[in-house]
């Protein structure tokens, strides 16, 4: 099957758009045409007003022209958009996608890696291209994720083993390409650490019981974790320090050398913080270290929202749609998180934190909207927000001249569960929305 | 464990007098809780038994005489639930007889008799059951547990065995005797019953397992003794009954012991109970202020853990608890105050707690009048196990079980001069040595 | 019900506060200028009015009842209360999974009504839920279906005169103990349990369906004994054989967690052999292969919206499943299976018209009136209708939107839940919470100082 799809001239209605879509089945290829001119259609660039009746035209995978009033150059094929919408790609900041095929099957997951420090990791190339799950997440409009790695061992994240500090870097890619060098967007978007937390609750499996550590021993057991952290940091800014001497036996270490963009403030550490005092914990350590930082998953972040804002550290969520912590908690707490967060102006976009939800990065970013997020702030933060924290705003995140033409047009609101994505594009290209799931319906529901 | 048995036989007969053969307490307060208390009056012992007590009542010649002046004596307490006297029977790891309310697993359990070594299949392996078991048969003097209680001032207790479901038989014992045997007042108490659980691998594994299974053998107990009864009346042409052990002990049970501690499982044991239709005294009850007019409306007898919960030691100064876990540790105390409110029958009972008079304290302060405690630790106990007849008060022809106070017994620091069980004089050690927990653990 | 002035005797839990906040059912509520989808009827803008828990009158012109309590919904929107087919929450346990047959335990036995899911359930727009007994056995417990009566006993929660039901489970969860391979009991061979594969989960059921049918017998002959005069010793009572007895007579339904459709076939066939129907099939996540079979045989099914890949068995879960399922003629639910999704199920019916095409009303109803004729409750709930139980959520937008938001929870005509409420009592809430705290504190210090400082390092139990 050709990957190439003649999009109909001017005539096409939209639903043949989504028709043409589902024939092509595999990823771009070098050399396909990824220049077209979509007209009559509703663009949300994201970073300015809304356009009824604009388009878009894009040249050589970049975004070219956006306006009301733009003539469809000669010769570049016209997509007809009447009724729908055009949006940036959406960015999922928090995946574990292409990693992990089957969560509670070891041999398909890639995430944990053993040892405490491994900083040298990078999840791009252990993505597998042909993963169900990347078409399966593209289908609703995301374009593109993070991808990270996890704490356990053995492949998977649950295995015994003490947990990393260091689990190695995040990645940033396009869900789209014959081989992970295509997919990529940013081997190394950030390294990720793991900051210690102090864990006195415990859970006896074999009895299936709750307990208590006590506090004290949890504390020690802490502190140490964070000393072993800051002790790794120092151990490779001696070795930036050994390698600038550059000596006739200075020996390269994969491990040391993938932490110098990081200490040199170029790359930044994403840490997860899941509450008040591992939140203070982290970004002490930013300011120490001296570091970039991003938080993901605060939780129970409390009194420390001024904090992270005057601290100007961006924060991927991902706990939206989860339980409250505690019972005493109000029920919308973190439904509302995100409202939360724009209150006191901090920077954030969405992430799932997993891979077979992935796809439901748009619901996630909803249903806050439901809850007092305001509904632009909701689009920005699955498209130009992310963009902006992962540092490639430049080039994606909003439908502006001169960014690739990450797009998706679709029938409806991008955030409403109905909404079906009816097109994509990455870098121009147009890029099926066919998958497993929609293989399967077609064939069952043709079952005599 | 063993050595310290040993350590604390050694010390017994050091403390114990030698028994005179009459005492007489004179000029003393006399608190009978059968009836009204003396302002100034004497007991008199004789043979182990009160032979009179009285305003107007003469010390006989032969007593030994002790003077009562600024002292009060009260009936010995009796702790109305534990396992005091059975050695190696330490409260289950986590909160001993409190209830729990079907959190823990059986610990120690005896092993199912059909399949010692592999998991209970169900009910049909008997699993935690030792109903046959007696406390009287285990019960020993030297317990290091008893001596440290009667120093508190208790003179009896009702004692189960440990582990399992149906734990087996209670007694209720006299805290001191020669040996074990001359403790037991009544070797039938009543059959003690946990929701303990199998483990992950063996049944019952849940809480539902545990009630399914609780309910599985009252059904068969009840199919048995129905099956004896038309087998003994004509015994040809029907398949003859196999004896059962554990199905004879719950018949021979007078009372199931079953543990209840927030408002929501007392009303649920309280239904279980009654589903079941066997006479059922409910046991841990902590949060019972909640659910005082459930338990009596359905005219339940209650028994009060006195170790009150509490936060955990050395947690997280982050962690905060539910508002659910905080009412219940501070209302928990109001609890014997809600059921005497209530009109519901109440005895306390230490739960190795290691304080019990300051726990009393706080219970009283939660509006518990002091009659109303001295009764739960007295004359209740003694009349739900049927021994009021011998123990409980103060009374002419009962067992000489007395706790002679200087001040009053719920008082701060409340100092008690002589303990006497079976007439037998205890005096417990100098305040310098009970300043340690009164209960080791 | 009002916050007393002093608030130290407000310290109990304020979601009973609230509970009590309800409307007494004996009083009649309009909710009026509300767009109102009855799911078993068009939707129109007019009012409800509600007496003695129940539907008293429905239309765009009502008659307001002399004393009537008002309820402007200023266009918000009204719905039957959410039905959760699958549900774990408001128990103290679910899975017996010692054994491969725990029939003899039950949901009923252990309901917690104090779990604060339910309250979170009601915030989410549920009025009832199917409390499950987990999938650890090929034939689990007996099941409980609730009301979300927030507040009340444990009996008051149960759905009364709902028909009662039974849990089986298929596939990898009921042969997981036929593996020493994975999770705590990781090499302990001597805890394997039988069945480890598909085929012994048929027989584990079989071989019970043949011991319920020998048990059934026993007594239908001591019955006939009896019935002549005769003496005989009454059969054993057995609590593990009398469900499947009445599985046997239809007097039980059986919702029987399955996946693939292999096993699906599998126990559709088993059932037809012993002579009784499968009442639902729950998650059924291959639903979609075998539609035609289990709408032949009549057994409904109870899927989730789009969960997949989380192990291999649902590989082949496709978010279409639910839409497949309706066209071919299966009366189908959403369900939760979790504290969390209970939460939104309007959103989770909402993905069924995003994948597969179901109309809005086709969705609503995957979450209301089908779960409710599947549990043989449709007479009472799971529609606006006249004479039906006034279970009723009130969405600011329509409850498809990924933007709705519960306002008002009514079940049986008292508001259990009330977003504005519950956001006006937070403070109160978090200042009684501080001074129990404190009060505690105090405590603990009185206590420190009487019995010394705990020794470093205490372990101790909560």
């Amino acid at each position: 099957m050709t990957r190439r799809i003649l999009i109909s001239m001017a005539a096409c209605a939209a639903t043949l758009v989504a028709q043409a879509d589902k024939k092509a089945a595999a990823p771009a290829a070098a050399g396909a045409d990824n220049s077209f001119f979509l007209r009559n259609v509703t663009v949300h660039p994201v970073t300015g007003p809304e356009i009824a009746g604009g388009a878009v035209l894009v040249k050589d995978g970049k975004i070219a022209e956006v306006g009301a009033k733009l003539v469809a150059p000669k010769g570049v094929k016209v997509v007809e958009g009447k009724g729908l919408h055009v949006w940036p790609g959406m960015i999922n900041s928090a995946t574990q996608l292409g990693l992990q095929e089957i969560s509670s099957i070891r041999e398909t997951v890639d995430t944990g890696e053993i040892g405490t420090f491994n900083p040298q990791l990078r999840p791009l190339i252990a993505v597998n291209p042909e993963s169900e799950h990347l078409p399966v997440t593209r289908a609703n409009g995301i374009t593109s994720a993070m991808t990270m790695p996890a704490s356990g061992g053995g492949g998977g994240s649950r295995s015994a083993g003490t947990s990393p500090l260091i689990p190695g870097h995040v990645s940033l890619m396009h869900l789209d390409g014959w081989t992970w060098e295509e997919m990529e967007i940013k081997r190394n978007a950030a390294l990720m650490i793991q900051f210690p937390t102090i864990e006195t609750r415990t859970f006896n499996f074999m009895e299936f019981t709750a307990g208590r550590t006590a506090f004290t021993e949890a504390k020690r057991f802490y502190d140490r974790r964070v000393k072993e952290l800051n002790d790794y940091f120092d151990q490779a800014r001696n070795y930036q320090k050994a390698k600038a001497v550059a000596r006739p036996d200075f020996r390269i270490d994969l491990a040391f050398e993938a932490m110098l963009p990081v200490l040199d403030g170029k790359l930044p550490v994403i840490i997860p913080a899941p509450d008040e005092r591992t939140i203070k914990g982290a970004i002490e350590f930013i300011e120490k270290q001296k570091l970039k930082g991003i938080l993901a998953n605060i939780g129970r972040a409390g009194t420390t929202l001024e904090l992270i804002k005057a601290k100007n550290i961006p924060v991927i969520i991902g706990e939206s749609t989860d339980l409250p912590e505690q019972e005493d908690d109000a029920y919308d707490k973190n439904y509302a998180r995100a409202a939360d967060l724009h209150k006191a102006g901090i920077k954030f976009a969405f992430g799932t934190f997993d891979t077979q939800f992935a796809r439901n990065l748009p619901f996630q970013a909803g249903i806050a909207a439901g809850y007092g997020l305001p509904p632009a702030e909701a689009v920005k933060a699955v498209t130009i927000n992310a963009a902006e924290i992962w540092g490639i705003a430049g080039e994606y995140g909003s439908i502006e001249k001169g960014k690739w033409a990450d797009l998706i047009l679709t029938d409806g609101d991008l955030l409403e569960h109905k909404t079906s994505v009816k097109q994509m594009w990455i870098k121009g290209r147009a890029v099926s929305l066919e998958n497993k799931h929609t293989k399967m319906y077609e064939k069952y529901l043709a079952r005599p | 464990m063993r050595g310290l048995v040993t350590f604390v036989f050694a010390l017994t007969p050091i403390l114990a007098q030698a028994p005179p053969p009459v005492v007489a307490i004179r000029n003393a307060r006399i608190v009978t809780v059968s009836g009204p208390a003396i302002a100034k009056g004497t007991v008199v012992v004789r043979n182990g038994l009160i032979t009179e007590v009285g305003e107007n009542v003469a010390a006989p010649a032969d007593a030994w005489v002790v003077d009562g002046e600024g002292l009060t004596v009260y009936p010995g307490l009796v702790d109305a639930m534990g396992s005091i006297g059975i050695p190696e029977a330490a409260p289950a790891a986590a909160g001993g007889f409190g209830g729990g309310g079907g959190g823990r697993n059986a610990a120690g359990a005896l092993p199912a008799p059909n399949q010692a070594g592999l998991p209970a299949r169900g009910p049909e392996d008997r699993p935690l059951t030792s109903t046959w078991v007696r406390a009287a048969d285990l019960v020993r003097a030297n317990e290091r547990r008893v001596e440290a209680l009667r120093n508190s001032g208790f003179t009896s207790a009702v004692s189960f065995p440990t582990g399992g479901i149906f734990t087996g038989q209670g007694a209720v014992i006299n805290l001191a005797g020669e040996n074990g045997s001359r403790m037991v007042l009544d070797n039938s108490a009543g059959q003690f019953v946990t929701l303990a659980r199998g483990g992950f691998t063996a049944f019952p594994g849940s809480l539902m397992g545990t009630l399914a299974y609780i309910r599985q053998v009252f059904l068969d107990a009840d199919h048995y003794r129905k099956a004896k009864e038309l087998y003994a009346k004509a015994p040809q042409g029907l398949e003859r009954p196999a004896y059962d052990r554990a199905l004879e002990g719950v018949l021979e049970s007078k009372r199931f012991l079953m543990p209840a501690v927030r408002g929501y499982e007392i009303d649920r044991m309280i239904r279980f109970a009654k589903e079941m239709g066997v006479p059922t005294m409910f046991y841990g009850l902590h949060e019972g202020y909640k659910a005082a007019p459930l338990l009596a409306k359905s005219g339940s007898t209650a028994l009060v853990s006195l170790k009150w919960p509490e936060g955990a030691r050395d947690r997280d100064p982050d962690d905060v608890d539910s508002m659910k876990d905080l009412e219940l540790r501070e209302n928990a105390p109001s609890t014997p105050a809600a059921l005497a409110k209530a009109g519901v029958k109440f005895a306390l009972y230490s739960d190795g707690s290691e304080s019990v008079s300051r726990n009393i304290r706080r219970a009283i302060q939660k509006g518990l009048s002091t009659d109303d405690a001295l009764r739960a630790l007295t004359l209740t106990p003694a009349e739900i196990y049927g021994v009021a007849d011998r123990i409980g008060s103060i009374e002419k022809g009962k067992i000489a079980n007395l706790v002679v106070v200087k001040g009053d017994l719920f008082a701060e620091r409340p100092q008690i001069q002589h303990v006497f069980v079976d007439g037998v004089r205890y005096d417990p050690p100098p305040p310098a040595a009970a300043a340690k927990p009164e209960v080791t653990q | 019900m009002r916050f007393v002035s002093n608030l130290r005797n407000v310290s109990y839990s304020f979601a009973l506060a609230l509970a009590a906040a309800a409307t007494l059912g004996a009083q009649v509520i309009v909710i009026q200028n509300a767009n109102i989808l009855p799911v078993t009827k068009p939707g129109f803008k007019g009012s409800v009015v509600i007496e003695n828990g129940k539907i008293k009158e429905m239309g765009e012109k009502v008659v307001v009842p002399a004393g009537a309590q008002v309820i402007e919904a200023n266009g918000q929107y009204l719905m039957p209360g959410i039905i959760d087919c699958h549900s774990h929450i408001a128990a103290d346990a679910i899975n017996e999974g010692s054994v491969s047959v725990s029939s003899m335990v039950g949901i009923e036995d252990v309901l917690n009504p104090t779990d604060i899911s339910i309250y979170r359930g009601l915030a989410g727009g549920v009025t009832s839920s199917n409390i499950l007994h987990g999938s650890a056995n090929a034939i689990g417990g007996k099941c409980t279906l609730i009301k979300m009566r927030w507040g009340k006993s444990a009996s008051e929660m149960v759905f009364e005169g709902a028909k009662p039901s039974i849990k089986f489970a298929l596939g990898e969860n009921p042969k997981r103990r036929g593996s020493a391979g994975s999770g705590p009991l990781q090499g302990s061979p001597g805890s394997l349990r039988y069945p480890a594969t598909r085929m012994g989960v048929e027989d584990v059921i079989r071989q019970a369906f043949n011991d319920a049918k020998i048990y059934q017998a026993k007594w239908q002959e001591y019955n006939a004994k009896t019935a002549k005069g005769e003496v005989a010793i009454p059969p054993r009572r057995d609590l593990k054989l009398e469900p499947l007895v009445e599985v046997l007579e239809s007097k039980r339904f059986v919702h029987a967690h399955s996946y693939r459709a292999d096993e699906i076939l599998m126990l559709l066939r088993v059932a037809d052999d012993y002579g009784f129907k499968i009442r639902t099939l729950q998650h059924v996540l291959e639903g979609y292969k075998v539609a035609k079979e289990i709408a032949a045989h009549g057994a409904g099914a109870s899927t989730f919206s789009d969960w997949w890949a989380y192990k291999v068995e649902a590989f082949d879960a496709i978010p279409y499943n639910a839409a497949i399922l309706t066209k071919k003629g299966v009366l189908t639910s959403i369900n939760s299976d979790s504290a969390d999704v209970t939460r939104r199920l309007n959103t989770e019916a909402a993905k069924a018209v995003k994948y597969g095409g179901l109309t809005e009303t086709e969705a609503l109803a995957l979450i209301t009136i089908n779960p409710a004729k599947q549990l043989a409750v449709d007479n009472r709930v799971g529609s606006i209708e006249v004479g039906k139980d006034a279970d009723l959520v009130l969405y600011d937008k329509h409850p498809l939107s990924s933007y709705a938001v519960a306002q008002k929870v009514f079940v049986d005509g008292s508001m259990y839940f009330d977003r504005m409420k519950d956001i006006e009592e937070r403070g109160k809430k978090e200042l009684v919470k501080k001074q129990m705290i404190d009060r505690s504190k105090e405590q603990e210090r009185l206590q420190q100082k009487k019995m010394g400082p705990p020794p470093a390092g205490a372990r101790r139990p909560a």
